[in-house]
C-alpha cells in the first residue's frame, strides 16, 4: 500500500471517527427529576379500588403499566391472550379521564402489526410500558419474542402523538450484543432533568440481572448495569435526590428477599445488591419515593407465593422497612406485578394483576398511608 | 429509501455472500456459469423462497438483525476474491481480522451476557471504543495491513446509520464473526505452538 494512500486512509478514518463521536448524545451525568406525590396536609384519607378491564374476558392478562398525560388522562397498558408467550397475545390500552371510568380496552399492538412494522417474524408479545412526555406524546416500549420464550425477548418502541389513537411504526431497539437477546421492561420509568428517561430493564437469558435504559428525546442514549450474574432483576428505581436513588429488585437468589442497591452518581454505578428484610417469592415489586428519604414499596409479603399483596415503608432511604398494611390476602390466589405510580392530584395509584385474569387499581393518598402507619404503630 | 429497507438490505448482504461462497465450492477457479449460478441461486434462496410466510432473509434477521460491518466486508472480500480469481487479502491481513474478532468477542460476550458487573457493550455508546478502534486501525494502516481499511468501514457505516443498531460494537463484531474468529485464532495459535507445523502455519 503506497504511503500516500495510507496517510489518506488514516485522515479519512479519523474524520469519520470524529463525526461519529460528535453525533453521540451528551455524556453528561444524568439527574433524576421524579417528584414525590404532592401532599395536601389537610386531605382526608382516600382509598379506592376498581377494575381496569372488568369485562375483557381473556384467559390471561398481565403486567399493567401506567402513565399520565398533561391533560390529566391516566393510561394503562398490559398484555393479554390465551397464555404467556402465545402468538395471540396482544397489547391493550385503556384510559381514564379525571373523574371518569376506564374505557373499553383497545388493542394497540398485535403480533401481526409488530411483524409488519419490524419487517421480520415475531413469535409473540410481552411486557409493555408507557412513557408520557410533557407535550402529551406517549411512547410505548414493548417486548417482542423473537424465539423461544422470555429469553428470546427484544425491546421495541412506538410513539403516539394523539393520545393513543394511532401509533408510529414500531422500531426495534438493539440493546444486547448476543443476537440482541434478551431485554425486557417491567417497572416505572423515572424522568430526568434534561427531559430524558431512565427506564428499568432486565436481561433474562443466560443470566438474570438488572439494567437501566437511558432514553433521550431522540431515542436510546445508552444502557448501564445495576447488577450482573444470575441474581436480581426487574429493578424498580426510586430516586431519593437528583443524584441518588435505590434500586429495589426481584430476587432470584436463595435469600428470597427483596434486594436493594444504591447509586449516588445518577445511576451510572450501583453498589452490590444486598437483601432487605422484606420477603420476595421471586416476584415483581414496585417502589415509589415519598420525599424526605421515605420510600414506599408494594410487594408480595411471602417467600413462597404471591397470595399476599402488601405495602411497606422505609423512612431512611431503604435501610429499614416496616410493613404498613396487607392490601390483599387469599390463600392460593395470585396478586402479582404491582406498579406504583404517583399522579399530580396527590394520589398514589397501584395497578396489579388480579388472579391472572384482571388488572385492578388501588388509589390512595398519603393521609391514608399515614393512617396505616399509625395503626401499625410504625410512623 | 426508508431506514427499514436500508437495514433489511444491509442485513442480507452477509448471508448472501456466505451462501454464494458455499455454492462456489472448494474449486479455486470456478467457471463463469458456476459463478453466476452461485450468485443468483443464493439470492433466490434468501429473497424469494418463502418459509412459513417469510423469506429466509427475514428469518435470518430474527436471529441477527445487525451483522457486523467487519464480517460483511470480509465476506464480500472473500467472495470478490473467488469471483476475480485472485486474493485481495494476504495472509497477514486475514490473521489480523481473526485476532481482532477473537479479542473483541472475548471481551464483549462473556461480560455483555452478565458474567461481571461491568458491561462492555455500553462502551459502544461512548467515545472511548471508537477512539480505541481508530487507534488500532491507524496502527494497521501504518503497517500496510489491509484489515486497517476494513476497520475504517464500521465508522462510515455508523455515520450513515446503515445498521438498525446505534451501538458501535454492532458495527465491529457479531456472534458469527466472533465465533469464527475464535475458532480460527485457536487453530492459528495451535499451529504456531506445534513444532511440526510452525513453519507453515497458513490460514487464508
Amino acid at each position: 500500500m503506497p504511503v500516500a494512500l495510507r496517510a489518506l486512509l488514516i485522515v479519512i478514518l479519523w474524520v469519520l471517527c470524529g463525526v461519529g463521536i460528535h453525533s453521540l448524545p451528551s455524556g453528561a451525568t444524568p439527574r433524576f427529576a421524579e417528584a414525590p406525590p404532592s401532599q395536601e396536609k389537610a386531605a382526608s384519607p382516600v382509598f379506592l379500588t376498581e377494575a381496569i378491564n372488568p369485562d375483557q374476558g381473556l384467559p390471561m392478562v398481565h403486567v399493567a403499566a401506567l402513565a399520565k398525560t398533561p391533560d390529566g388522562i391516566l393510561h394503562c397498558v398490559w398484555y393479554g391472550g390465551s397464555a404467556e408467550c402465545r402468538p395471540d397475545v396482544k397489547i391493550y390500552l385503556s384510559q381514564k379521564e379525571p373523574g371518569g371510568r376506564w374505557t373499553q380496552p383497545v388493542s394497540i399492538m398485535t403480533r401481526e402489526q409488530a411483524e409488519w412494522d419490524l419487517g421480520r417474524p415475531v413469535q409473540g408479545l410481552g411486557n409493555a410500558l408507557l412513557i408520557a412526555g410533557q407535550d402529551g406524546t406517549l411512547r410505548l416500549l414493548f417486548v417482542t419474542i423473537a424465539m423461544g420464550k422470555w429469553s428470546g425477548s427484544q425491546l421495541n418502541s412506538s410513539v403516539s402523538k394523539d393520545g393513543g389513537l394511532t401509533w408510529s411504526r414500531a422500531e426495534h431497539l438493539t440493546l444486547s450484543p448476543f443476537f440482541n437477546l434478551s431485554e425486557l421492561v417491567r417497572n416505572r420509568p423515572v424522568p430526568l432533568h434534561d427531559g430524558g428517561w431512565c427506564v428499568p430493564i432486565y436481561q433474562e437469558f443466560l443470566g438474570k440481572f438488572a439494567e437501566l435504559l437511558w432514553l433521550s428525546n431522540e431515542g436510546v442514549w445508552r444502557k448501564s448495569r445495576v447488577a450482573g450474574g444470575c441474581s436480581v432483576f426487574q429493578p424498580s428505581v426510586v430516586p431519593t435526590s437528583a443524584d441518588s436513588a435505590v434500586s429495589l429488585m426481584r430476587d432470584y437468589t436463595k435469600a428470597r428477599k427483596v434486594q436493594i442497591s444504591n447509586t449516588s452518581d445518577g445511576g451510572l454505578s450501583w453498589s452490590q445488591a444486598r437483601p432487605t428484610t422484606l420477603p420476595n417469592p421471586d416476584a415483581g415489586i414496585s417502589g415509589l419515593p415519598l420525599g424526605n428519604n421515605r420510600i414506599l414499596i408494594a410487594y408480595n409479603d411471602s417467600p413462597k407465593d404471591r397470595s399476599d399483596l402488601s405495602l411497606a415503608l422505609s423512612s431512611d432511604g431503604g435501610r429499614n422497612w416496616s410493613k404498613l398494611v396487607s392490601l390483599l390476602h387469599e390463600e392460593g390466589a395470585s396478586f402479582a406485578y404491582p406498579y406504583l405510580f404517583p399522579t399530580s392530584d396527590g394520589m398514589i395509584q397501584l395497578a396489579y394483576t388480579w388472579k391472572g385474569r384482571e388488572l385492578r387499581l388501588i388509589s390512595f393518598n398519603e393521609s391514608w398511608l399515614n393512617d396505616q402507619a399509625a395503626r401499625s404503630g410504625k410512623p | 429509501m426508508n431506514h427499514l429497507l436500508i437495514h433489511q438490505l444491509y442485513a442480507a448482504i452477509a448471508p448472501w455472500s456466505a451462501l454464494a461462497l458455499l455454492l462456489l465450492g472448494r474449486n479455486p477457479h470456478p467457471d463463469l456459469s458456476r459463478k453466476i449460478a452461485a450468485i443468483l441461486l443464493s439470492a433466490l434462496v434468501l429473497f424469494v423462497i418463502p418459509f412459513s410466510g417469510w423469506t429466509i432473509a427475514a428469518w435470518l434477521r430474527v436471529l441477527e438483525p445487525n451483522p457486523s460491518i467487519t464480517l460483511t466486508v470480509l465476506l464480500l472480500l472473500a467472495l470478490t476474491s473467488r469471483l476475480a480469481g485472485h486474493p485481495l487479502f494476504r495472509r497477514q491481513d486475514w490473521n489480523a481480522a481473526w485476532i481482532f474478532g477473537a479479542f473483541a468477542a472475548l471481551v464483549l460476550y462473556p461480560m455483555g451476557l452478565g458474567l461481571t458487573g461491568i458491561d462492555p457493550y455500553t462502551w459502544g455508546w461512548d467515545p472511548v471504543l471508537p477512539l480505541v478502534v481508530a487507534a488500532a486501525a491507524t496502527l494497521l494502516l501504518f503497517r500496510g495491513n489491509r484489515f486497517g481499511i476494513v476497520l475504517l468501514l464500521p465508522f462510515a457505516g455508523g455515520v450513515i446509520g446503515i445498521q438498525e443498531s446505534t451501538n458501535f460494537w454492532n458495527t465491529l463484531v457479531d456472534p458469527f464473526y466472533g465465533a469464527a474468529a475464535l475458532v480460527v485464532s485457536a487453530i492459528l495459535v495451535l499451529r504456531r505452538c506445534s513444532p511440526l507445523t510452525s513453519a507453515s502455519a497458513v490460514i487464508d
